[in-house]
């Protein structure tokens, strides 16, 4: 039995680290129906999209619109599966099972809680990339050897969304206020930033609005190292992930922290 | 002997928007003793509780004190964290894992390595008569088997302090009982409680000390004999029909307090020869006893609804 005096506990690190630890195992229990999804969705898109276009566009950017494709994939794989985790999963942790309201009462705090989420959302988006950059190289899209960096990418992507997803979670008083979010930006972001077609084609006033979306930005930053062809342009890429990663997370964090702790 | 106090109260008040849940709440819980938060639905006893295990933070003031082990839930909820365990009131299990996995996550948070919590485990699915099933899924537990779980799971770091929001509300007598021998089982090794609860039995049971609060505010604390012996006549008189109501004298004898409803008429008094007299004039249908903890909440908090 102790004392009295609190013991030191575990530092910060090992604090979101237990917390990842909840989410793998909890997705480790469906494994088949859980990572089966990432493997076959790029060869649906890759079937569906790109078998069907191929004879009708030549080389995009310098690549066969496969590659293209494929590049573009590996970012949005990512994307999504952070999206989905951190706000509908999040939602239903949040007010249905009031997973947290427990998590709450052992020694961890509100930051911890979502520092937790966003790194859990950022492995599921290197494990998603990662399962794509398999289906292109086995698919010889690309060469995987040159492509091994993706995933890190995929990583960076899921964790900006993760972010955002919780910031936008945080606003949300229904579950079903999310299909705004996904409707009114996901879906548009899927066509309008370089994914399917290269936003050089878009019109001149349309593409400073593009160049503030943010999957823009994992999606040039991926096609630059999949072709090993890099620009200054990516400098901006990188403040833009970094600053909107830091305002979306602090924000949420902080928006969170006042719904659960009242 | 220098009584040390766990939880320090002096002054609490918490407002949601205008509505006042606590208002000026003082009062301190002494080591290895249970102290136990009576009061009707709404009268503030789970937000009491949220303040003190950092869930809620109370309203800032300048003569307001809240400590729990000598930290400020406000300042240092995790080490307060590290020392008390929280049972809620919702259960509030991962329903996503089964019994032993909700364990093993937890001993995660608490920083338990895989050995070590592999065997605090053990023992404490054997305390919480839970060992044969440790590979079930939460929705297939009874409601009893979920709250042994949540027990079992709050005591995974061996805490100093452990709070129970309406630990048996809704169970079969049989839990109840069981829960009571393991809160007993505790305290005896040390652990101070700290329990909510509007089953006066349960307070009877296990609080050596009790608080109970109306509309946010403390009517009265003490022993549960002292209080009882203090703000309520010895003797009750229960009547059941209205015809046995009609046949008593009018007025009642001096020192009588009268209370109840159309259906039930009560009789208190600390005189026994006189209420047995009365209860002869009226009908078989009676009960006579001795006051409890109950008939005290009645007296204290009314017979109105709360809500």
């Amino acid at each position: 039995m102790n004392s009295g005096v609190a013991q030191t506990g575990m530092g910060f690190c090992g604090r979101i680290l237990a917390v990842w630890n909840r989410h793998m195992r909890v997705y480790g229990r469906n494994l088949v129906s859980n990572g089966l999804p990432p493997f076959l969705e790029p060869l649906i898109f890759l079937g569906g999209i790109g078998l069907g276009f191929r004879g009708y566009v030549g080389m995009i950017e310098g690549m066969p619109y496969l590659r293209f494709l494929g590049t573009g994939l590996l970012v949005t794989t990512a994307m999504f599966t952070a999206a989905y985790e951190c706000t509908y999963v999040t939602f239903i942790r949040l007010e249905f099972e009031k997973v947290y309201d427990g998590m709450l009462a052992a020694p961890l705090t509100v930051r911890d809680l979502f520092l937790g989420e966003i790194l859990w959302a950022g492995s599921k988006g290197l494990f998603f990339s990662f399962a794509v950059l398999l289906v292109l190289s086995l698919c010889g899209i690309v060469s995987f050897w040159a492509a091994l960096a993706a995933p890190l990418i995929g990583f960076v992507t899921a964790v900006m969304f993760g972010a955002v997803g919780l910031l936008v979670t945080s606003f949300v008083k229904t579950i079903n206020h999310f299909s705004f979010f996904f409707t009114g930006l996901m879906s548009p972001m899927f066509f309008f930033c370089g994914v399917v077609f290269s936003i050089a084609k878009l019109p001149g006033w349309i593409r400073p609005v593009v160049e503030l979306l943010p999957l823009t930005h994992p999606v040039r930053l991926m096609r630059a190292i999949v072709q090993g062809q890099y620009g200054v342009i990516l400098l901006w890429d990188g403040v833009y992930i970094v600053l909107l990663t830091l305002l979306a997370g602090t924000w949420a964090i902080r928006r969170l922290r006042r719904r659960l702790i009242t | 002997m220098v009584v040390v106090k766990v939880i320090d109260v002096q002054h609490v008040c918490k407002h949601y928007g205008a509505v006042g849940a606590v208002k000026d709440l003082s009062f301190g819980v002494a080591g290895a003793s249970c102290f136990g938060l009576l009061g009707p639905n709404g009268a503030g006893k789970t937000t009491m509780m949220k303040m003190i295990y950092a869930k809620a933070l109370r309203d800032a003031a300048p003569a307001s004190v809240l400590t729990v082990f000598g930290y400020d839930p406000g300042e240092d909820a995790l080490a307060i964290k590290s020392l008390a365990a929280v049972v809620p009131q919702e259960n509030n299990l991962d329903e996503e894992l089964n019994v032993e996995q909700n364990l093993q996550v937890y001993a995660r948070f608490y920083g338990l390595g895989t050995r070590a919590a592999r065997r605090r485990i053990g023992e404490l699915l054997e305390f919480v008569e839970l060992n044969d099933r440790p590979t079930l899924a939460i929705r297939e537990l009874s409601g009893g088997m979920k709250r042994r779980l949540i027990i079992a799971r709050a005591l995974l770091n061996r805490p100093s302090l452990l709070i129970l929001d309406e630990p048996t509300t809704g169970l079969d007598p049989q839990v109840r009982h069981l829960i009571w021998d393991k809160l007993r089982q505790l305290k005896r090794e040390g652990i101070t409680i700290l329990l909510t609860t509007h089953y006066m039995e349960e307070a009877y049971q296990i609080c050596e000390r009790v608080l109970i609060m109306h509309q946010g505010r403390k009517i009265m604390e003490g022993t549960p004999a002292g209080l009882l012996a203090q703000h309520i006549e010895k003797y009750v008189l229960e009547l059941l029909s209205s015809e046995a109501w009609g046949r008593l004298p009018d007025p009642l004898p001096a020192g009588v307090r009268q209370e109840g409803t159309a259906e039930r008429v009560l009789l208190y008094t600390d005189d026994l020869a006189l209420l047995r007299s009365l209860a002869e004039q009226g009908s078989r249908e009676y009960y006579l006893r001795q006051t409890n903890l109950e008939d005290l909440f009645m007296k204290a908090t009314g017979r109105g609804l709360n809500e």
